[in-house]
């Protein structure tokens, strides 16, 4: 909008929106991000509502054991397991594990990330230099060999995979959020605000993370997938949650994997599982993306 | 009137330059400011105008401690600025605001204009609640805003409108110095007159002292008291407004004047049109001697590239920065090309 035509537009006629009321209007008029939020929903929906959901327990055998189990049909629509259980019923109660994962990871990650980003970003000099080097050092490890090593050094357990993954991922959170808060570090508002006497942690904490944390948001639900991933990957080779009752979509998937000739369906719906929520997450980050970006006007 | 409200003296920003992307090595500084001199006088408007680069911005952020000098000395209503440390100086800094030249980029977008307005008032702890809500709404009065803009966000404004926000916040904690760094320069022509006579308006009610700074000399000769030309981090020329505008005697200057066309079109045939070559050089690497000589059309082959020529008064309250000035101003010394030539080569 030009300047004439903007002083032209009488200001009665437009209602008072927030920047992130705006965003949540854009999303909703982006058809992918809101395919995006049903199908994270509907995983939602089934990790709380799985005993509702679910036709059988998940450690239930309902068929026997069989060497080669019957795939899908009216009564077990994704077939029996190789100990007889429902496998729809244990995909539905693995999505709890796996959101929580996602969720838990992402959580650890951003908090760590954050706190370093944004004093890397705000102090500058030889906290930033410091910081940033040692991300650089951890960023130069591969990801998953990283996690690896966190597990094995942790030990076993659902919190100790949630932890790993989720420090794997701080230096990203840290990185892009130091680039972030250095933008508007030199924006002409954060000048204003010092020009007007506001203290140097509050200018940070309520003009420059609020404008600075579109970004990171959107990494975190990206993230948020790949730790979901992750999680399944670590348990296919077999440093996954070590709880054996927990049905873990990765553990199916590693489990079945040499099943592939006579039962295929134990491959293809848990790994469906996992293409589908991680599809959904990121469908709906790039609606974020593109809804929280100020540059692509309202 | 005539009592000194800011002093500035030998004022230098030097902008390290850095190789490597995190403290690496600097290998040299940007000479942003360069030694700059000259005092603000209360109550009136001191016009700072030079091309893109010349340091303008910077000068002005250093008189707020926005920058921070690396040498040279502000003293502002007797208090040295540059020795304040942390409370002290946030306490001045309801003294002295700025308005800024991107009326877009200033305003915080996720914050509502009462909000923003109300902000100085807040952090310093002057209003709050009802009294805070009434302040800010005598200060929308002031600079012209509907009482129902509070509510709004930036986003929802035009540029003219963000800078009259602008102008609410900065004279919210009643100060005594306004830095106006091209405060409409980014604005629409039409709009730029409303918002001048607003400024004017407000140093009238306000008692406000001024630093209006400007890239050429068609706004500023309006609207200035004295005017102070800046070229490539210092002051060539400072001089009253109606005296540089009618007798510059800064080659630099002249070419300023050069540029803004006059509306009287028998003047306007005959008017002096002095078109300089090339660019402005870089501040990191200024030229010895005069800094201007590798651009000024006046040059002589004595002193100018070898020589700094110092600020010194031609006539009272009329100063100047060239060796040349009183034979220049005399016709002893012509441009080495005519005006023509000088403007189909460039
Ligand atoms: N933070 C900085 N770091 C390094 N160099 C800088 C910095 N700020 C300004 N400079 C340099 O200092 C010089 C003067 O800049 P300044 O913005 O003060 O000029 P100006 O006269 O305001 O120009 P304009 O009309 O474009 O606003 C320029 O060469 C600029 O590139
Ligand atoms: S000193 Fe020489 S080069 Fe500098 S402005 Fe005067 S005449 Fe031009
Ligand atoms: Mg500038």
């Amino acid at each position: 909008m030009s300047i004439a035509q903007a002083e032209a537009t009488e200001l009665a006629i437009e209602r008072p929106v927030s920047l992130s009321r705006t965003a949540l209007v854009r999303l909703r008029r982006n058809p992918a991000a809101i395919a995006g939020a049903v199908i994270v929903g509907l995983f939602l929906l089934m990790a709380v509502a799985a005993p509702l959901i679910a036709p059988y327990g998940p450690n239930e055998s309902v068929g026997g054991l069989a060497s080669t189990p019957p795939g899908p049909s009216a009564q077990f629509w994704f077939g029996l397991d190789e100990q007889g259980r429902d496998l729809f019923s244990r995909i539905v109660f693995g999505a709890r594990l796996s959101l929580l994962v996602g969720f838990v990871a992402v959580l650890v990650g951003l908090s760590l990330g954050l706190l370093l980003g944004a004093l890397a970003g705000w102090t500058g000099g030889r906290t930033d230099a410091l910081v940033m080097r040692s991300m650089d050092l951890v960023l130069a490890i591969p990801p998953f060999l990283l996690a690896v090593g966190i597990v094995t050094l942790l030990g076993p357990g659902v919190l100790q995979v949630m932890v790993a993954i989720g420090l794997v991922t701080v230096p990203q959170f840290a990185r892009l959020l130091r680039g972030s808060v250095l933008a508007q570090k030199e924006s002409d508002y954060v000048l204003a605000g010092r020009a007007i006497g506001v203290p140097s942690w509050r200018l940070l904490l309520s003009h420059v993370l609020p404008n600075a944390i579109g970004p990171v948001i959107v990494l975190a639900t990206l993230t948020m997938a790949t730790a979901i991933i992750e999680v399944a990957a670590l348990s296919f080779i077999g440093l996954g949650p070590a709880d054996p009752s927990l049905p873990e979509w990765g553990r199916m998937l590693a489990e079945n994997a040499s099943r592939l000739q006579n039962a295929v369906h134990l491959v293809l719906f848990p790994g469906f599982a996992v293409v589908l929520l991680v599809l959904g997450i990121n469908l709906v980050g790039d609606g974020l993306r593109e809804a929280l970006d100020p540059k692509l006007g309202r | 009137m005539t009592a000194d409200l800011v002093v500035v003296e030998d004022l230098q920003v030097h902008f390290p330059i850095r190789t490597g992307a995190l403290l690496g090595r600097t290998t040299g500084a940007v000479r942003a400011v360069d030694g700059v001199s000259l005092s603000i006088r209360k109550g009136e408007t001191l016009g700072l105008v030079g091309e893109s680069g010349s340091g303008k911005t910077t000068t002005g952020r250093a008189l707020l401690r926005l920058v921070e000098p690396t040498g040279g000395r502000v003293t502002f209503d007797g208090v040295d600025v540059l020795a304040l440390r942390g409370e002290e100086l946030r306490k001045l800094r309801r003294r002295m605001q700025m308005v800024f030249q991107d009326p877009y980029s200033s305003l915080n977008p996720r914050r509502n204009v009462a909000n923003l307005v109300g902000e100085p008032l807040r952090v310093h702890g002057i209003a709050s609640g009802r009294a805070l809500d009434t302040r800010v709404t005598e200060l929308l009065d002031l600079v012209g805003l509907p009482r129902n803009a509070g509510a709004r966000y930036p986003h929802e404004f035009s540029g003219g409108q963000r800078q009259r926000i602008g102008l609410a916040r900065a004279v919210a904690l009643d100060p005594d110095l306004v830095v106006a760094d091209e405060p409409v320069s980014a604005l629409d022509v039409s709009i730029q007159a409303q918002i001048l006579n607003l400024l004017g308006d407000l140093q009238q009610r306000l008692d406000l002292t001024y630093l209006f700074i400007a890239h050429d000399l068609a706004v500023v000769r309006h609207v200035a008291d004295r005017i102070a030309v800046m070229y490539l981090g210092t002051i060539v020329e400072l001089a009253t407004a109606p005296a540089l505008v009618g007798r510059p005697l800064h080659p630099y200057s002249r070419a300023l004047l050069s540029a803004v066309p006059i509306p009287d079109p028998r003047v306007e045939a005959v008017r002096e049109r002095i078109i300089l070559r090339g660019d402005i050089p870089s501040p990191a690497a200024p030229p010895p001697g005069c800094r201007f000589h590798t651009r000024c059309p006046f040059r002589q082959a004595t002193r100018c590239d070898t020589e700094i020529p110092a600020l010194r008064e031609v006539r009272p309250g009329h100063t100047v920065a060239c060796h040349w000035a009183e034979e220049i101003e005399a016709g002893r010394i012509r441009p080495a090309q005519p005006a023509a030539a000088l403007a189909a080569d460039g």
